[in-house]
């Protein structure tokens, strides 16, 4: 079966943590694939890395076969992704964004204009037309962030916690996408904390904790008869702190 | 109650900016900063003390009155002021307004600039004359430093709100350009008011301004009139309370007040990747006031600086106004990268995007600055009646235009300096980030680059006249063309490493990686590398280019400071060369010293620790 992401042996070292540890991965094609992991596990980074955003130290990322850092033309073409926390060109509009973004892909002129309005429309960001991109809520800028990602119609869409800050209209917008997009023979890579929504959507998982995969396999796979939740917890070897303590809290 | 609060509050604040001053001290690059300003300071502070010990009353006046002058000014070249502890911070603890900017106050006079203006204003003290006096100037002198600082504090938050809208920006931007080539240029305006005593005239608006109560308290004090001794010094404490309650007012909107955003209607015209790039810049310089005000200011001070001497008549310098425009646009559009933060992720995941995005920034800067400083190269020169200079500006100019066109991305990919992105920043719009400093040596190398570029043009066109004018089309042509090739290409090679760059900052461990070679040389050579490189463009500038200038285009009229013009015959050249040798070698011993200790660092860069 083809892969649709391969990361082998990334790692990358921030002064002396090493915020990625030799990770391996592989997506296959068609998947919806969840990336879990508490915070600070290295999901932001080893995501990208995987896509071309951030230079690994070691090791290596293809999608589609495609290396990313070999040819990264060739793999960068195929992949459309939502970073997290990133800038966007403030002072447009959504619609020029997508536009612009569109025309230096090299699509042509009214193939750009009719996926931008459909994009727009279906994303509900059609009526804030005039809002340049600086003003924003957080939710939107996801939103706006996913178009993007959509906009040339890659094979594989590599999301950032693209459900965080979205209020749940959209989010179930946002879930239909998806479901279209897998339908349709498109494969998609998310990262999050929310369990129940990777367990809703995903029908393979991977956990990373220290910037290493601790375990990856289909959900049914991770979960071992327990919940997600239960699993997760288990793997990342947290304890469930809370319960004893802060007695100051009671009124 | 409210008292105990304040004092907790300030109490607080002052220890959170001794922790982050703490922390910029182990930062060496940080730290050559401070040292150096800190150095001038004393060296101005001590000026001001031996002015107020010789007695000279009507210039000591005048010198407090530029100190007050230089807290209110100073925030607009340095990035907004000290913003170590932003309003934003605090938005969410419940506390009153006035006792948030009181903490802030009090917070605000834990730093090196306070403590170097305090000891400026120890010239009080010495100025009394009597005991009686000397006791007096002790509140006198903590009156007018918390004056100077509120002063400070309140005009920051005024140029925010101003900065806010698009009138605002321009008149910022205009006041701004006029200061600026006031150091420069001002001594025309000031020659031409000396027949009408001047002297006497500053001396006496500045004994009126604020800047000069607590001195006429201790003079007061001096001649036993203690009703006005009072007088003065509650003065003082009413304009501290009124700035205070104002700054207080304005801190408030600032942190509640939301951005307005001007309705944008343009029509999408663009068809293909390079004009969608180019329209995409484009509308970054009409919507964002931060690129107009750039825009207008460096436009506004070619002009200032070269109109100033109208003042006195010369007229020599009125073709050089376009020129001038370029340079100052050139160096202020040194970081567009860094200037649009993390944005770059879209043209990085846009494969094959680096080369048009480059060359449209170019072309939305030619576009903006093009026909601007034409038109005024053209018009002002005409005006001047200088004929012989039509050759020297108009090989000039497109040899700067096309200069600053290609220098400009390539310093913008090459050594971006990070800033925060433009969704996250505070509400003070001065303030882009926390590397003024770096962001402030950027603009003065671009200067001294982008100058350059018109020189082969000039050298042509002095020696062979129209000539200059194919040479300096060429040469800017070349520029443009290299330089931004140059930049794409960078920008497809390490543009996963630029956007890093940018989202993170430099590490410290990075920041320490990079000035590790630095370090080991000894104490005395980083200082004298940091001053040559701070103050090379002083020998090199205003004391060799400038008379050279004049004396090309046969301004034999005016002297000021510059040495050379005050020789005779040949020896005017012989000085002319001497300090452009000095300048240029003090560059060169800095530049040395930086790259042979980049040398021995592993994997270091040069090009970010010389700015």
């Amino acid at each position: 079966m083809q892969q649709a992401l391969e990361l082998e042996g990334l790692t990358k070292v921030f002064g002396d943590q090493r915020a990625v540890d030799d990770l391996s991965l592989s997506v296959p094609a068609g998947s919806f694939f969840g990336v879990l992991g508490p915070n600070g596990a290295g999901k932001t980074t080893s995501l990208s890395m995987a896509v071309g955003l951030l230079r690994p130290d070691g090791g290596t990322a293809r999608i589609f076969g495609a290396d990313v850092w070999r040819e990264p033309t060739k793999a960068k073409a195929l992949v459309g992704v939502l970073p997290d926390g990133l800038g966007m060109p403030e002072r447009l509009t959504g619609q020029e964004v997508l536009t612009y973004l569109g025309l230096l892909r090299g699509l042509p002129e009214d193939e750009v204009k009719r996926r931008t309005t459909e994009l727009l429309e279906v994303l509900e960001l059609d009526h804030e037309d005039d809002k340049q991109v600086i003003g924003y809520s957080t939710g939107m800028r996801k939103k706006l962030g996913l178009a993007i990602a959509l906009l040339h119609a890659p094979r594989l869409l590599v999301l950032d916690e693209p459900f965080e800050a979205v209020d749940p209209v959209s989010a179930a917008t946002i879930r239909t996408i998806l479901h279209r997009f897998i339908a349709g023979g498109g494969s998609v890579v998310m990262s999050s904390h929310v369990m129940a929504l990777v367990e809703q959507l995903c029908d393979r998982v991977a956990v990373v904790a220290d910037g290493k995969v601790v375990a990856a396999g289909t959900v049914s796979e991770v979960q071992a008869g327990g919940s997600l939740e239960d699993a997760f917890v288990s793997l990342v070897g947290a304890s469930t702190r809370g319960a004893e303590g802060l007695t100051w809290l009671s009124h | 109650m409210a008292l105990a609060l304040t004092y907790g509050t300030s109490h607080t604040l002052v220890r959170m900016r001794l922790a982050s001053l703490r922390h910029a001290l182990k930062d060496s690059f940080r730290l050559t900063w401070i040292v150096t300003g800190g150095l001038v300071g004393l060296v101005l502070a001590g000026g001001t003390i031996w002015v107020a010990a010789k007695g000279d009353h009507d210039v000591l006046v005048v010198v407090l009155g530029v100190w007050m002058l230089g807290w209110v000014v100073g925030p607009l070249f340095a990035g907004g002021g000290d913003e170590t502890l932003k309003p934003e911070y605090f938005t969410m603890l419940p506390l009153p307004p006035r006792t948030l900017s009181t903490g802030l106050l009090v917070a605000a006079l834990a730093g090196v600039a306070p403590i170097i203006s305090l000891i400026a204003l120890l010239s009080l003290v010495i100025s009394g004359g009597t005991v009686a006096a000397a006791l007096v100037a002790v509140p006198a002198l903590l009156l007018q430093l918390f004056c100077f600082i509120l002063a400070s504090r309140l005009a920051v938050a005024v140029y925010g709100v101003l900065l806010q809208v698009r009138a605002g920006a321009v008149i910022a931007a205009l006041v701004n350009a006029f200061i600026l080539a006031f150091t420069a240029q001002g001594w025309a305006l000031i020659v031409a008011f000396v027949s009408t005593d001047v002297q006497g005239t500053m001396a006496k608006a500045a004994r009126i301004a604020p800047s000069g109560w607590g001195f006429d308290a201790v003079q007061a004090a001096g001649r036993g009139d203690w009703l006005q001794v009072i007088g003065l010094l509650l003065a003082l404490a009413v304009l501290a309370g009124a700035m205070l309650f104002a700054w207080s007012a304005l801190l408030v909107r600032r942190t509640t007040a939301s951005h307005a955003n001007s309705k944008p209607r343009r029509l999408l015209t663009a068809k293909t990747p390079g004009g969608a790039a180019a329209a995409k810049e484009i509308r970054s310089w009409t919507r964002d006031l931060l690129y107009g005000h750039k825009a207008i200011f460096a436009i506004a001070y070619g002009l200032f600086f070269c109109m100033m001497p109208l003042a006195i008549g010369l007229k020599s310098m009125l073709p050089w106004a376009g020129p001038a425009a370029v340079v100052m646009a050139g160096s202020m559009s040194s970081n567009l990268y860094g200037a649009d933060g993390t944005a770059f992720w879209t043209t990085l995941m846009t494969p094959g995007s680096a080369r048009p995005d480059v060359r449209a920034r170019q072309r939305a800067f030619l576009l903006v600055f093009g026909p601007s400083t034409l038109m005024i190269t053209l018009l002002l020169t005409w005006w001047s009646g200088y004929h012989s200079a039509w050759p020297l500006v108009l090989s000039a100019l497109p040899a700067l235009l096309g200069g600053a066109a290609g220098l400009i991305v390539a310093c913008s990919v090459y050594s971006a300096v990070p800033t925060t992105d433009a969704h996250k920043r505070s509400g003070n719009p001065l303030n882009s980030g926390e590397n003024e400093g770096e962001t402030m040596g950027l603009v003065y190398v671009m200067l001294v680059l982008v100058a350059t570029t018109c020189a082969p043009a000039l050298l042509v066109a002095l020696n062979a006249g129209w000539w200059g004018v194919p040479v300096g089309l060429l040469s800017g042509v070349l520029c443009w063309w290299y330089f931004g090739r140059v930049a794409a290409r960078r920008l497809d090679k390490r543009g996963p490493e630029l956007l890093t760059l940018l989202r993170h900052g430099r590490s410290p461990a990075e920041q320490a990686k990079k000035t590790a070679g630095f370090d080991a040389l000894p104490k005395w050579r980083r200082t004298l590398a940091g001053f040559c490189l701070g103050f090379g463009a002083i020998p090199l500038f205003p004391q060799a280019v400038v008379p050279a200038i004049f004396k090309l285009t046969g301004n034999h009229d005016t002297k000021s400071w510059f040495l050379a013009l005050y020789q005779t015959g040949p020896w005017q050249w012989v000085v002319i060369v001497l300090m452009a040798a000095l300048g240029l070698s003090m560059y060169a011993f800095g530049g040395l010293t930086y790259y042979r200790a980049k040398k021995r660092a592993p994997g270091g860069s040069v090009a970010a620790v010389a700015s």
